[in-house]
């Protein structure tokens, strides 16, 4: 097919696609003996599908538009920007609603809708909020919009929502408009050195009044935001679809439209990919890049992302409560060869519990080496010589964590003095046996993976390693103590140092196989200029026509 | 019995299979190992979280409370709400059920336009190429595994000729023909360029089985002494074989037909997967990966009650179709 004959099919499809969005608001009526809607003019930026244009001659794109398809493997869960915890939903909503911070490509904090930002005290930072942005619906956005946004998503007496992401901007108590200044100040209970970050990758900015004057379900179903995109059809678990919205503050998006659609077969994902029915596939599994790679019209691009993926050994529990045994299985597993072999190289090898790139990597830590004899030996020494073991792991959790598993697995058993199965679990019960807050619950020898979008060590090292953490199976003094001074401590390098020191301290003991970095592997078309992001969202605004 | 008296009869036995549905499935939400907050928090959501979010969810009241809680909304078409989208069930399930419906009628189309030629075709030339060429299909319909037949069509048909789409329903049939009535023949188009794969995957096997059925019923049919009669009255052998033994071998097609439908309602999740067509199958699969109960619950019920009212026209129709029922 030639590129101008592709051009042209994908344009007729896309026209035929539109063509049914437009008319299924109606047939759905139809189905349910309800009247079709009239559509009616928004106040706010977001149509529903129900006021789409059902003349689609003037819907039919132009060869000079440029519109991008998306499919992932799932689509939202509403629109609400604070009612979800879901990467799927958040890129959904992200193309529409942002924060007073942001992140740049590289993880770093970047300005937004603040134009600036400064500690003023321990637990109180200030963040200058900038002029001349306006919602979808065309009001301007004010420094009470920014501390409403906050304050909704902590206190669950604001905005009419217990919000899933209260604990996401840990600390975090509420935010109050500066009197006299264009600004908000944002209130922890401690120095919270981490607040900046979690801005910067949490809490969207939501208009006041907009939200006041909703219910649940019209939130749910539309959107007013102040992003590059404004809503323009949703169809409940079909399609999202958006329009460039030109009076954003920034420069205008190059794209003119977007479409979200899902996919759950990763095979049908990228049968849309290679067929041009779609710009931008996740989660492209291993035994389908080729396919894509050899095409084209397409490629892979392949990020490290912010997902850690390792076997917690619980302390407290024979044979994992004896640091040689711990440590014996770590030099027991040949993780590049997994990571050659049952990850097609899409990972990369970790040392510590902290990602590269993160606040408190440290760089001088080696990953454990592949070393039978070693590994027998500590296990002679720890004196759980003949000892079974179980790894348990979720099932389609994370990418290839059964085949992780059994590789694990099966190089344990290969030491002539352990033996090791493997334990599928679906991922539900694990979860509840792990998150109840008690080791107790947990079980001794377990896979599991752990996100963590702000870059800082803290946000894995406290959950998943300190005493109380509600993720730990491994409790030490030492490492606690480091925890609590790196959060009481306001200067960044001061803070820097003892999170790495911790880092140290736990590829020492070893409460972990320390296993693999996960990447997002996504399939892309050749017509757009685009690059994958270290953390999992994709920003439409990103991408352009490729040259 | 009266055909209304036994259509009473029916569908009163049918509401008791749909309560048992209902009353089975609200259980096995209760019984399966897993809990939805577990799946719904986050891995480091706090105790407290997540008993505000049991709370909201209404899950930390007594069982007998949810269920009568449950039943008593379905009398008003409530089924709830979902966990994970916090939208309501019953517009998310029926928002779906045209899209299963219409590949569900779709496929049956392609299984009669296709089975009820091949098998008159295969029994009245019997032993001749073209019977073998219709047995060798319909064993290979029914052997082939739906999954496999779909992604076959699609690597070769879409991927390979781009012929059609991979995958996606562009618009629903009723805007379809809205758009036809309106002059615009493009939605119509659209409409068939999605449909036909997945149609003809889910179809496949419903085809095979009907083409055998047609053919085993139209050789019994031929055989019998009224056939031989009216070729010994000197009756034209099509109108012998179309008027006469087809219309008789229809009785049972039409029952598997009927029985069927049902089955391809419920039955259709593995099609609609390969092809993300987004009914109810693909929603089943969905919510039962995000263990979203309620959802699981109306799709189940709708599956559930569509089964039972497919069975009940098709008992109606079976009636109607052979004077000779009894009505019992």
């Amino acid at each position: 097919m030639t590129d101008s004959q592709e051009q042209s099919s994908v344009t007729r499809r896309k026209y035929l696609t539109l063509a049914g969005g437009a008319a299924a608001t109606a047939g759905l009526a139809g189905c349910t003996g309800e009247e079709a809607p009239t559509p009616e003019p928004t106040e706010g930026g977001g149509d529903t599908e129900t006021e789409t244009d059902m003349d689609t001659e003037t819907e039919t794109p132009t060869d000079e538009e440029f519109g991008v398809t998306i499919t992932q493997g799932n689509l939202d869960s509403g629109l609400d920007p604070h009612d979800h915890r879901e990467t799927t939903t958040d890129i959904i909503v992200m193309q529409m609603y942002e924060g007073a911070l942001d992140r740049n490509r590289e993880g770093g904090v970047v300005e937004a809708l603040a134009t600036d930002y400064e500690r003023i005290e321990d637990g109180r930072v200030r963040l200058f909020i900038r002029e001349g942005v306006t919602f979808h619906n065309g009001d301007e956005l004010t420094p009470a919009d920014v501390a409403f946004s906050y304050n909704r998503i902590v206190n669950e007496d604001v905005g009419g929502l217990a919000s899933p992401q209260s604990d996401q901007l840990a600390g975090v108590e509420s935010a109050e408009v500066v009197d006299g200044e264009r600004a908000v100040d944002v209130l922890s209970g401690s120095v919270n050195p981490t607040v900046f970050g979690l801005l910067a990758t949490y809490g969207d900015i939501v208009q006041q009044s907009w939200i006041e004057e909703r219910e649940t379900a019209e939130i749910n179903s539309s959107a007013n935001g102040t992003g590059p995109f404004q809503l323009d059809t949703y169809t409940a678990d079909e399609s999202v679809t958006y329009t460039k919205y030109e009076d954003y503050w920034d420069e205008p998006a190059a794209v003119d439209t977007i479409t979200m659609n899902a996919a759950t077969e990763s095979s049908t994902r990228v049968n849309q990919l290679v067929s041009g029915e779609t710009d931008i596939t996740v989660n492209v599994p291993p035994q389908e890049v080729s396919r894509v790679r050899n095409e084209e019209s397409t490629r892979i691009e392949a990020v490290p992302s912010t997902r850690v993926i390792y076997n917690a050994m619980r302390y407290d529990v024979e044979p994992f409560d004896s640091l040689e045994f711990r440590r014996a299985m770590n030099y027991a597993i040949d993780l590049e060869s997994i990571i050659e072999n049952v990850l097609s190289g899409f990972a990369d090898a970790t040392s510590q519990p902290t990602l590269q790139g993160f606040v408190g990597y440290n760089s001088d830590l080696d990953i454990y080496p592949y070393d039978v004899e070693q590994a027998e030996s500590l296990v002679e020494e720890s004196g759980y010589a003949g000892a079974e073991i179980e790894l348990h792991t979720p099932v389609g959790r994370y990418l290839r964590d059964v085949e992780i598993a059994q590789a694990v697995a099966g190089y344990i058993d290969e030491l002539s003095n352990v033996s090791c199965s493997v334990r599928q679990r679906d991922f539900p019960t694990l979860a509840g046996e792990l998150t109840t807050g008690s080791i107790e619950d947990k079980p001794p020898f377990y896979l599991i993976g752990w996100g963590n979008a702000t870059f800082d060590a803290s946000q894995t090292l406290i959950p998943l390693l300190t005493t109380n953490g509600a993720l730990s199976s491994w409790s030490n003094d030492e490492f606690d103590s480091l925890m609590d001074q790196s959060q009481d401590e306001s200067d960044p390098d001061a803070r820097d140092q003892l999170m790495q020191d911790a880092n140290a301290l736990a590829n020492d003991q070893a409460p972990w196989i320390f296993l693999n970095r996960q990447y997002s592997v996504y399939g892309a078309s050749n017509r757009i200029d685009w690059q994958a992001r270290r953390d999992e969202s994709i920003k439409a605004y990103e991408i352009e026509p490729a040259n | 019995m009266s055909r209304a008296r036994f259509l009473l009869k029916r569908g009163l036995q049918g509401i008791f299979v749909v309560w048992g549905v209902v009353t089975v499935v609200f259980l096995l939400r209760f019984i399966t190992p897993g809990d939805p907050v577990a799946l719904i928090a986050p891995l480091d959501a706090s105790p407290e979280l997540r008993q505000q979010i049991a709370a909201n969810l209404g899950l930390d009241r007594p069982l007998y409370v949810q269920y009568f809680d449950y039943v008593g909304g379905l009398f008003v078409g409530d089924m709830g709400y979902s966990y994970v989208a916090g939208t309501s069930v019953s517009n998310r399930v029926f928002a779906r059920l045209p899209a299963t419906i219409e590949l569900a009628a779709a496929a049956t189309v392609v299984a009669i336009v296709l089975s009820i030629p091949l098998g008159v075709i295969s029994a009245t030339r019997r032993g001749e190429p073209a019977d073998y060429a219709a047995t060798v299909f319909s064993l290979g319909g029914i052997s082939t595994p739906n999954f496999w037949l779909g992604i076959m069509l699609v690597l070769v048909l879409s991927v390979q000729f781009g012929l059609f789409p991979t995958s996606r329903r562009a618009i629903g049939f009723v805007p379809a023909l809205e758009l036809l009535a309106a002059g615009n023949p493009l939605g119509l188009l659209a409409w068939l360029e999605y449909i036909t794969l997945p149609a003809i995957t889910l179809g496949t096997y419903f085809t095979a089985l009907v083409t055998r059925l047609t053919r085993s019923g139209m050789l019994d049919e031929l055989g019998k002494t009224y056939v031989r009669a009216a070729r010994a009255k000197g009756l034209p052998e099509t109108l012998v074989r179309y008027k006469h033994a087809l219309r008789n071998t229809l009785i049972p097609v039409i029952t598997v037909l009927g029985l069927q439908f049902g089955t391809l309602i419920g039955g259709a999740v593995i099609t609609e997967a390969v092809f993300a067509w987004p009914g109810l199958g693909t929603l089943v699969i969905n919510s039962i990966n995000a263990r979203d109960w309620p959802l699981i619950q109306g799709c189940l019920i709708v599956i559930g009650t569509s089964f039972v009212l497919v069975n009940i026209v098709v008992d109606a129709l079976y009636a109607y179709v052979n004077p000779q029922v009894v009505y019992d």
